[in-house]
């Protein structure tokens, strides 16, 4: 079935177990759906938009509530809707960071944070994960006096991940800005894998900004995103335009640099403000997707040579896993060689793994119903033993 | 053409998703328990009834 322009209309939640690690908590709620079935035209959010001209103003739809909502729900003073979480950080590393400055990031950060601090002229200090694949505060006064040491003064920003995108491990990122704030170093918390699938506070993890993903866990179409700031911060971050122009004499009343003026506009905006009492009420839940996680990790577990990487037991959905030793050897002599695992997967209904993929893989639980968790443990045990590999009882 | 028959198709339109989202949360056997069982009679009742109204706006 074709979209229109040889696009084949889409259908992979419909007929399959989604375990795609970046796409589980992104999966659109019906109302957000159903909003964007009204609001796809392009400026459609801007029917009633009135002075002061500005998204987060408009009252029509309520746009400019949803704006105070979001801040209120994530325990910080303002909120700006972002073309994903990779925005946010960008408009931060903007404000802060001069050509050279040092800036804090981890050695599990995800690549878009390093790249906010190089368009930005940064240097990028990685605070380094442990053994158990998780950034310590004491890592982070480590790096911070090798930083000092090394550039003279102390980072200008740090970016810190809540959730990792590599182990799914949930890092104390309250820790982490304590340390971060005794040499007054703002912290942007990246919640890109916990905002809208559990529970931030950001004034207890005592973070500058929280960055959200909405296309990631708010249930929202891509790109979107959030930004939240304290108080303090959102006066620098979320500033207003002071140019002037030289012939024209125009000014731009009180249109935001960092924002580029106006940023979610149309489908995306409406898509997370539709999704978003569904999205404050699970997050309330997240024990029943730990315990649907629990379900899948221990068949994985259960077969013989299979390993989790993440922290155990687990804090987050997002599952690392190494199959070296089971699917892997299965895949040494298959005649679809590693395919076949992902093969049989999708012969049974489930999607997401990486074709090919039987060493070391990813997979991600959000969402699913209890009894597609079980769906899906009893397919891995099916898999392993369809292919002889020993399943422990 | 009227605003009913707008608003009609934006009716039917969101009951057909009301159903795609069930067919999300049981894929992927699509197994029906009771309680979708009935959900989806009475979404298909109802959309059955639109269509009809439809029918009758725009070609009146």
């Amino acid at each position: 079935m074709k979209c229109g322009n040889g696009i084949e209309a889409r259908q992979v939640n419909e007929l399959f177990i989604n375990i795609d690690p970046i796409q589980a908590g992104g999966r659109l709620t019906g109302d957000a759906i159903k909003a964007i079935i009204a609001y796809g035209d392009g400026y459609s959010v801007c029917d009633n938009c009135r002075k002061p001209n500005r998204l987060d103003c408009i009252a029509k739809p309520p746009i400019a509530e949803f704006h105070k909502d979001v801040a209120a729900w994530l325990n910080m003073d303002a909120a700006r809707m972002m073309p994903g979480a990779r925005r946010g950080f960008q408009a931060v590393a903007h404000t802060y960071v001069n050509r050279g400055d040092p800036v804090l990031v981890t050695s599990l950060s995800h690549y878009t944070e390093f790249l906010a601090v190089e368009g930005a002229g940064g240097v990028a200090c990685e605070i380094p994960a442990d053994e158990r694949h998780l950034v310590t505060p004491d890592a982070a006064a480590a790096k911070i006096e090798e930083v000092v040491h090394k550039f003279k003064k102390a980072p200008v920003l740090a970016l810190i991940d809540h959730v990792d995108y590599q182990y799914g491990n949930l890092h104390d990122v309250a820790g982490i800005a304590k340390v971060a704030h005794q040499y007054d170093v703002p912290v942007l918390c990246n919640g890109a894998y916990t905002v809208g699938t559990m529970p931030v506070d950001g004034r207890a993890i005592g973070a500058d900004f929280v960055v959200g993903s909405g296309h990631k866990s708010m249930a929202a179409p891509a790109p979107s995103g959030v930004l939240a700031a304290t108080a303090e911060r959102a006066k620098e971050v979320f500033r207003t335009t002071t140019i002037e122009g030289d012939v024209t004499g125009r000014k731009f009343g009180i249109k935001e640099p960092e924002m580029m003026g106006c940023t979610l506009m149309g489908a995306t905006l409406v898509g997370m403000m539709a999704s978003f009492p569904h999205v404050r009420e699970r997050v309330k839940h997240f024990d029943r997707e730990l315990e649907n996680n629990r379900v899948v990790t221990e068949a994985l577990l259960s077969i013989d040579g299979t390993k989790i990487l993440s922290e155990y037991p687990r804090k987050h959905t997002l599952t690392r896993v190494d199959t070296t030793g089971s699917f892997d050897k299965v895949a040494e002599s298959h005649k679809k060689k590693g395919f076949y695992f992902s093969s049989a997967l999708n012969d049974k209904g489930i999607f997401g793994l990486i074709p090919g993929a039987t060493r070391v893989w990813k997979f991600n639980t959000y969402g699913m119903t209890a009894k597609q968790a079980r769906y899906l443990a009893d397919a891995f045990i099916a898999v392993a033993q369809e292919n002889g590999v020993l399943v422990k009882s | 053409m009227s605003k009913r028959a707008v608003d009609l198709i934006f009716s039917a339109t969101y009951m057909l998703t009301d159903l795609r989202m069930i067919l999300r949360e049981t894929a992927p056997a699509h197994e029906l328990d009771e309680r979708q069982r009935a959900e989806v009679t009475r979404l298909l009742e109802n959309l059955e009834r639109q269509v009809g109204s439809l029918k009758q706006e725009m070609l009146k």
